[in-house]
């Protein structure tokens, strides 16, 4: 709570004021607004956001971290620092963590804290279902690693475990050997955090805009969010569907996949990548938002076509459910499908160049200011370029038939998830961490890690495209001397050890940064969107001390322009709020947490087999939500105080 | 913009130029990692011929498009980049909103370099899919069936009397300069039957009636490979293909028809036994390859197919009793010695005649299947061998060892292999010829 503001707690609507009614304590809401109770009972978006990001961060370490252990059994052929059993475990999860616990929640980091301040909004929709949605995140990712601590070990059956492979008779090195369980159970507890997450970025950017923030207005980063939540609650239902037809037939012996009782294998695959082909759009769009936003704003120039951006943001996502068998061409499924599914994925590389395309015409007169951000958003363009293009190549399915599962296919997808997703989240933190935190990262060692990342990916992931097209399986935990993999693969091991040397620079920046940075001001970088038009750095519990008006689509940008305007403007609006009670934010809550917690309880005790307890955990869930609802919206207003104010409103 | 303004651009920024010039030198002759025995670049038949033609032409045209983009996106880079030396008070750029004429001529011009990989892939995904129609007669079939970590390949059209379909396992020999018809088929999990030289691959996925068909142009020695995540033991399973001309391969069926070679015992064994073989570790991922083999691997092929001229019948008689003693014959047939195999465990009626063991991983030397049989589990992790097969709910067909449920972890030795029965092994294996 800053200082220039104080807080009554009447109820929740306007106008009416309600008698204090006593409450039980079960039901009192929390009220700390610092220490650890705080950050357990949160449904502020900017504190959600954030803890979203720090445990990314971290999974992406630990995934990271799998990535060296990986590299180094390969920098030689026959090598010994591994056995077969563990690189199959580090090979699934170092994919699942990536995927699960470090791309999306990162993403979901920057939904959480960047869209509501981009659309001029207190918090999101549903504040409480916001803390829940990173709770249940927390429990899948704690349910998914719990493997290495257990005998059963890692899950160890590749991150879109085919069919039969993750049977009983197949996965089980043991009776009770669980590591397939928690790999079933985790998605799926990621899926409801995933879900419910979404859900609440669609009615936010919907419902909660400011006014005149019209949906051609809304900036890119806001927009790519809304696709992107749209593909999440189509496209995990069909993972879940088949997660819970595998969870029966592991552990009620049904026969949805179990070829011996007529089950199909192949069915699996479809129904995993339907969902697993608009996961890369999941995985990329909210990427190509974040540097939508950057490329503008350091070339001080509003982004080049911006409806058609919009627009092929849009149709990727359409035309990203009509790829997925694509990464089935050599399940022999036959001329017809074959071509319809490779026309298909030509198809969507048009719209993905719209936007290279557009991007390059952003910088196109502009006056580039080569800031770190800047760097990793032009590392992006670059990058995610060469990893369209060997998918082009990958469309063309005769091609494909030599690629597929190949080192190639590897070399692909870093290119798109690393030199895409990864370089415009690491361009974001750059971007926002002085919106964050309020000071600015060295530009000197900042660029330093861009560099280094930049060398040590390219030297990682560019010669695996000949360890592809040269033959080498992927997923093999050794190989022979003879096959002429031998220096490809030892650079790549010394180029993920460049790559580690940069991130660990990069993180090691972050950290010192936060604590000992320059600090900056409000706008450090003449940026153009309304997140920009917070009081204070970091922003203040409720986000706008005036709810903005939005005149045109970069609206920061235009209000830097036309101050007078505006300033009069916000005077108006104070007023109305001021009249209407307050600055109305939501209460906190333990009860996103209790519930997450019934879920994680009881997905251990299922995983274990001991039904007693996982009806145990259900039922915690259930009175989590029940006492949810009982306790109500809650609520309370924030009265400015204008004279105490110590930051000025307006530079 | 002139070449000049262009030219004054570069020079500025000479050594990064220079820098980016030479990283192909820097990472070593490239066109020297294409040439393995999986390359992709290297076809010897008109199905992966047909393949890398599409691989070119989606190389060609993103190849341009790339050349062009990047030099476009170079070129703004540098000539709009701020520098020290701006003025600071300049007018802000002027603040376009796009172009729609440029954006939709983009766009068309994107869709036609789509058309040239389209056409020729659709004439391919055709042509790669089933055996062309006029060479249908003459094409040949077989099967190959994918086991955790090995293949079978069994030959309909070679029927043994009393035996049904002749079946060899992990070397599959084709006939040269026809097509080759494969039925796929999978026995457990799903596997990927995959030889880079003579076509992409094809899934063996269960419930599932696969086929591919490839041809090899000329007689030769190929390297083939599970592409398909299959388990523990996944990277080593491996296959290799011979293409023989016409009469070698009615040669090599008749021999193959043929029951296991049977070398009488005349003498009892004699001379000084051999020093015991030393492996370094027992062999964990110990390579099994060696270059004189790779020089020239389609002669020591044909090598292999005769008999070894210093075979000792007594150890070779030996071999055959141990083969029976140590229950080798409950899984591994051997027609004419041991018929009574599990068809899931490979046949080994000639399994002299190999080039390879363990499923394409090791050379068929005497010390390389010494180390097999002595030490399957460091050979090939968690291979059936050596931990049993389960052959039905709760079944498991025993192995080297007996696992404990409960735990996975082995309880006590059901086979024992010394060094001195491991000789035996070896020489009556590699008499069968």
């Amino acid at each position: 709570m800053s200082a220039h503001a104080h807080t009554d707690t009447v109820g929740h609507e306007p106008h009416i004021s309600y008698p204090e009614e006593k409450r039980s304590w079960l039901l009192t809401r929390p009220t700390a607004k610092t220490g650890l109770i705080s950050w357990l009972t949160t449904v502020d978006h900017k504190k959600i956001g954030l803890m979203y990001g720090i445990s990314a961060l971290f999974f992406f370490l630990v995934g990271g971290f799998e990535a060296l252990l990986i590299r180094i059994q390969l920098a030689v052929p026959n090598n010994t620092f591994i056995s077969h059993q563990l690189y199959n475990e580090l090979f699934t999860m170092h994919a699942t963590t990536m995927i699960f616990l470090a791309v999306m929640p990162l993403s979901a980091a920057f939904f959480n804290y960047m869209m509501p301040l981009q659309i001029g909004a207190r918090d999101v929709a549903f504040p409480r279902l916001n803390g829940f949605a990173f709770w249940v995140f927390i429990a899948g990712a704690i349910v998914i690693n719990i493997g290495w601590f257990v005998k059963s070990g890692a899950p160890d059956a590749g991150w879109f475990g085919y069919a039969p492979l993750t049977s009983v008779a197949y996965s089980n090195q043991f009776a009770g050997d669980m590591s397939t369980d928690l790999w079933v159970i985790g998605l799926q507890i990621l899926g409801v955090s995933s879900v419910v997450g979404s859900l609440n970025f669609i009615v936010t950017i919907i419902n909660m805009r400011a006014p005149g923030m019209t949906m051609m207005r809304l900036p890119v980063f806001t927009w790519m969010t809304l696709i992107t939540a749209f593909l999440i609650i189509l496209s995990f239902p069909a993972i879940t569907v088949a997660l819970v037809e595998l969870m029966m037939d592991r552990t009620f012996q049904t026969s949805f996949f179990d070829v011996s009782n007529g089950g199909l294998p192949i069915l699996w695959q479809h129904l995993f990548w339907i969902f697993g082909h608009p996961e890369v759009y999941i995985l990329i769009l909210p990427a190509m938002g974040i540097i939508s936003e950057i490329l503008p704003t350091f070339s001080r120039k509003p982004l080049f076509g911006y409806p058609i951006i919009v627009f092929s943001g849009a149709t990727i996502g359409f035309l990203g459910f009509g790829v997925w068998s694509h990464h089935m061409f050599t399940t022999g499924m036959g001329t017809v499908a074959t071509a319809a599914f490779s026309l298909m994925t030509m198809a969507i590389a048009v719209p993905t160049g719209v936007k290279i395309f557009n991007w390059i015409g952003t910088l196109w007169g502009g006056h580039l200011q080569m800031r770190t951000p800047m760097l990793f958003a032009l590392g992006f363009v670059w990058m995610f370029m060469m990893g369209g293009f060997s998918g082009v190549m990958h469309s063309a399915a005769p091609a494909d038939a030599q690629q597929q599962d190949s080192y190639f296919v590897v070399a692909h997808f870093h290119y798109v998830l690393i030199g895409g997703s990864v370089f415009a989240l690491l361009a974001g933190i750059h971007y926002w961490f002085p919106l964050i935190f309020g000071r600015k990262v060295s530009e000197f060692w900042g660029k330093l890690s861009f560099w280094v990342i930049f060398a040590g990916f390219n030297i990682t992931f560019f010669p695996m495209h000949f360890l592809g097209l040269n033959g080498m399986p992927r997923r093999t935990a050794v190989y022979d001397g003879n096959m002429g993999w031998n220096d490809a693969n030892m650079i790549a091991t010394v180029g993920s050890l460049i790559l580690g040397v940069g991130v660990t620079i990069y993180f090691a920046v972050m950290v010192y940064t936060y604590f000992k940075g320059e600090k900056t001001t409000r706008d450090t970088w003449d940026a153009r969107t309304l997140e920009w038009t917070v009081p204070t750095t970091p922003p203040p519990e409720h986000n706008f001390d005036v709810i903005p008006t939005v005149h045109a689509r970069d609206a920061f940008w235009y209000e830097k322009t036309h101050k007078a305007e505006i300033d009069r403007e916000k005077a108006a609006k104070e007023a109305e709020e001021q009249s209407h009670g307050g600055i109305h934010m939501p209460s906190q809550s333990w009860f996103p947490l209790v519930a997450a917690l019934g879920l994680l309880i009881g997905a251990i005790f299922f995983v274990n087999h001991i039904m007693i307890g996982a009806i145990a955990g259900g039922v915690i869930l259930f009175l989590g939500v029940y006492l949810w609802a009982v306790e109500g919206p809650g609520g309370y207003h924030i009265h400015l105080d204008h004279k105490n104010e110590k930051t000025p409103k307006h530079h | 913009m002139t070449f000049t303004s262009l030219f004054r651009l570069l020079k500025t920024r000479a050594l990064s130029c220079a820098a980016v010039a030479v990283m192909p030198l820097l990472f070593g002759g490239w066109f020297n990692w294409l040439t393995g025995p999986q390359s992709t670049f290297d076809t010897q038949g008109p199905v992966a011929k047909s393949q890398l033609d599409v691989f070119y032409v989606t190389l060609w045209v993103t190849g341009i498009t790339f050349v062009i983009v990047v030099s476009i996106l170079t070129y703004a880079t540098l000539k709009f980049k701020a520098r020290p030396t701006d003025d600071p008070h300049a007018a802000i750029p002027h603040q376009g909103h796009g172009n729609p004429l440029i954006e939709l001529s983009l766009i068309g011009l994107s869709v036609l370099a789509l058309v040239f990989i389209a056409v020729p892939t659709l004439k391919s995904i055709w042509y790669t899919y089933e055996v062309p129609a006029d060479q249908k007669e003459n094409a040949y079939e077989v099967t190959a069936v994918g086991y955790q970590w090995w293949f079978g390949f069994e030959y309909p059209a070679e029927q043994i009397e009393g035996a049904g379909q002749l079946i060899t396992a992990n070397e599959l020999v084709i006939p040269a300069g026809r097509p080759v018809r494969i039925n796929l088929r999978t026995r457990d999990v799903i596997h990927s039957f995959w030889v880079p030289k003579l076509a992409g691959k094809v899934d063996m996925i269960p419930n599932r009636g696969n086929h591919l068909w490839l041809q090899a142009d000329e007689p030769g020695y190929f390297w083939g490979q599970c592409a398909e995540f299959c388990g523990e033991s996944h990277a080593v399973m491996r296959f290799r293909v011979i293409a023989l001309n016409e009469a070698d391969f009615a040669a090599w069926v008749e021999k193959q028809k043929a029951p296991a070679r049977t070398v009488a015992a005349d003498a009892p064994v004699e001379g000084e036994p051999a020093a015991p073989y030393v492996f370094k570790n027992p062999g964990r991922n110990a390579p099994g390859w060696t270059p004189e083999f790779d020089a020239a691997p389609f002669t020591a092929w044909q090598t292999f197919q005769e008999v070894n001229p210093g075979e000792n019948p007594a150890l070779i008689a030996q071999g055959r009793q141990l083969f029976q003693q140590k229950a080798c014959v409950t899984c591994h047939t051997v027609r004419g010695h041991a018929p009574g195999g599990t068809p899931v465990a490979p046949d080994l009626t000639h399994v002299g005649s190999r080039t390879t063991i363990a499923a394409g991983l090791l050379e068929n030397s005497p010390e390389n299947l010494h180390r097999w049989i002595v030490y399957p589990d460091e050979v090939k992790p968690g291979n059936k061998m050596y931990v049993g097969l389960p052959t039905g709910p709760g079944v498991i067909m025993a192995g080297y060892v007996n696992i404990d449920k409960a735990t996975g972890k082995p309880t006590g030795h059901n086979i024992v292999i010394n060094d001195e029965e491991a000789r035996a092994l070896v020489a009556y294996l590699h008499s069968l010829k």
